[in-house]
């Protein structure tokens, strides 16, 4: 079965959905990223749905479980490009992905991991900005 | 009887169509500035229309790139529980899509309106204003408003 | 009412709900659906195929292009052989799950349409129908 590809793009993750995919996929773009995300350590993952012409429920909560899975590892999680007529569809469907962030594009949503992080990194404050 | 029937059918296309250039035209998305859109509605929002409007409102939002949009509903007169549910869910999708909108001209008679039908805002932001709404949004994009010289 | 086209579709493994998803995309688009409407069936489509895949051990799904005098529709019928669902308006309550999103996916795809029918017995299996029009 082949695997959705996950990039490293300095401290994030970029994970660009193109195909149609069956629920299988969705369980392994899943794992893939969570395992990815702990083992690179990474502080965020981008997830471009901007060739996606549907997002059901099963991909809804797949979305809401890496987000929620991501933050437990200490990275946030940001959807990008929803078009129109799924963000709609999604609405009526009854998901409203609470907890999710998005963006309109990977440009903008790196603009809103690079500050959540910086945000999450200054809350440290146990001397992790002292040199 | 094929040819009139076909003939009906085309007919009822083309005025289907003009009734949507129509709505489209009446209730025109501005480009306020780079990045923040506004969409003033004027009248009364049936449910059809409301849906065509917002349709068409998200659908600007991506070709403009714009992250902020102003619903101003000061030219409503009054808004019913349908209407409500679409604005709200027209904010949810826009959220969705990575943009924030913003809610301008609620009178006071449809704010009343707006509690009494138990509708929650929940944390849309709203402004008496479409001028109050855009300084939050330059605000909200990072953006200051400076006088160069006094004004004349 | 008239039934213009029609076609059956096996649901016995989760490759077959991509292509359901693909034919009724194709379906939705020849029919002139607008893209919020073709979407809206896709997904609801997507949905029930899900389920009878999931809970109902496999299925079909019937695609019928309707013609309703100048309105032209599309109705899909997902059936199955399976469990059958014990109470359905329970079911259709917003929020029940039984554990995966059952309840999820009949009461959000019954939002996306325009009709909804649903039959079911527990033992025998379950069939819903949904119809969207242009």
């Amino acid at each position: 079965m082949e695997r959705i590809p996950i990039l490293r793009m300095g401290e994030f993750l970029l994970v660009t959905i193109q195909v149609d995919m069956h629920d299988r996929l969705v369980t392994a773009l899943q794992e893939d990223l969570t395992s990815q995300i702990a083992a690179s350590s990474a502080h965020g993952v981008l997830i471009d749905i901007s060739s996606l012409d549907m997002v059901d429920s099963f991909i809804g909560r797949m979305i809401g479980t890496i987000a929620g899975m991501s933050r437990v590892l200490d990275a946030e999680t940001v959807v990008v490009g929803m078009r129109p007529a799924v963000a709609i569809t999604l609405v009526e469907l009854g998901l409203s992905l609470p907890g999710v962030r998005t963006a309109l594009d990977v440009e903008k949503g790196m603009v809103l991991l690079r500050a959540a992080t910086r945000r999450r990194l200054g809350e440290a404050g146990d001397g992790r900005d002292e040199k | 009887m094929y040819t009139t029937e076909v003939h009906q059918k085309s007919r009822e296309e083309v005025i289907a169509r003009q009734q949507q250039e129509m709505l489209e035209l009446s209730t025109p998305v501005v480009k306020l500035w780079e990045g923040i859109l506004a969409l003033p509605m004027i009248g009364t929002l049936d449910s059809a229309r409301t849906q065509i409007v917002m349709e068409s409102l998200l659908q600007r939002i991506v070709e403009t790139g714009s992250s902020i949009a102003i619903i101003d509903i000061t030219g409503v007169p009054t808004v019913d529980t349908l209407t409500a549910q679409h604005l709200l869910k027209t904010v949810t999708a826009a959220r969705l899509m990575g943009a924030e909108c913003i809610i301008s001209g609620i009178r006071p008679q449809i704010a009343q309106t707006i509690v009494h039908l138990g509708v929650d805002l929940g944390d849309i932001t709203t402004k008496a204003s479409l001028a109050d709404a855009f300084a939050i949004a330059l605000e909200r994009t990072g953006r200051a408003v400076r006088r160069v010289r006094a004004g004349s | 009412m008239v039934v213009m086209k029609n076609d059956t579709m096996e649901i016995r493994a989760s490759d077959h709900v991509v292509l359901v998803r693909q034919a009724v995309r194709k379906w939705a688009i020849d029919l002139g659906f607008s893209l919020v409407d073709q979407t809206k069936m896709i997904t609801a489509a997507s949905e029930l195929a899900r389920n009878a895949l999931d809970y109902g051990g496999g299925g079909t799904v019937r695609l019928e292009a309707l013609e309703n005098g100048h309105r032209r529709g599309l109705r899909l019928t997902f059936e199955d052989q399976g469990p059958g669902i014990p109470d359905i308006d329970k079911a259709l309550t917003d929020g029940y799950t039984t554990g995966k999103g059952l309840g999820m996916g009949l009461s959000g795809s019954k939002r996306l349409v325009n009709e909804f029918e649903i039959a079911s017995r527990v033992g025998e299996g379950t069939r819903v129908t949904i119809t969207r029009w242009k």
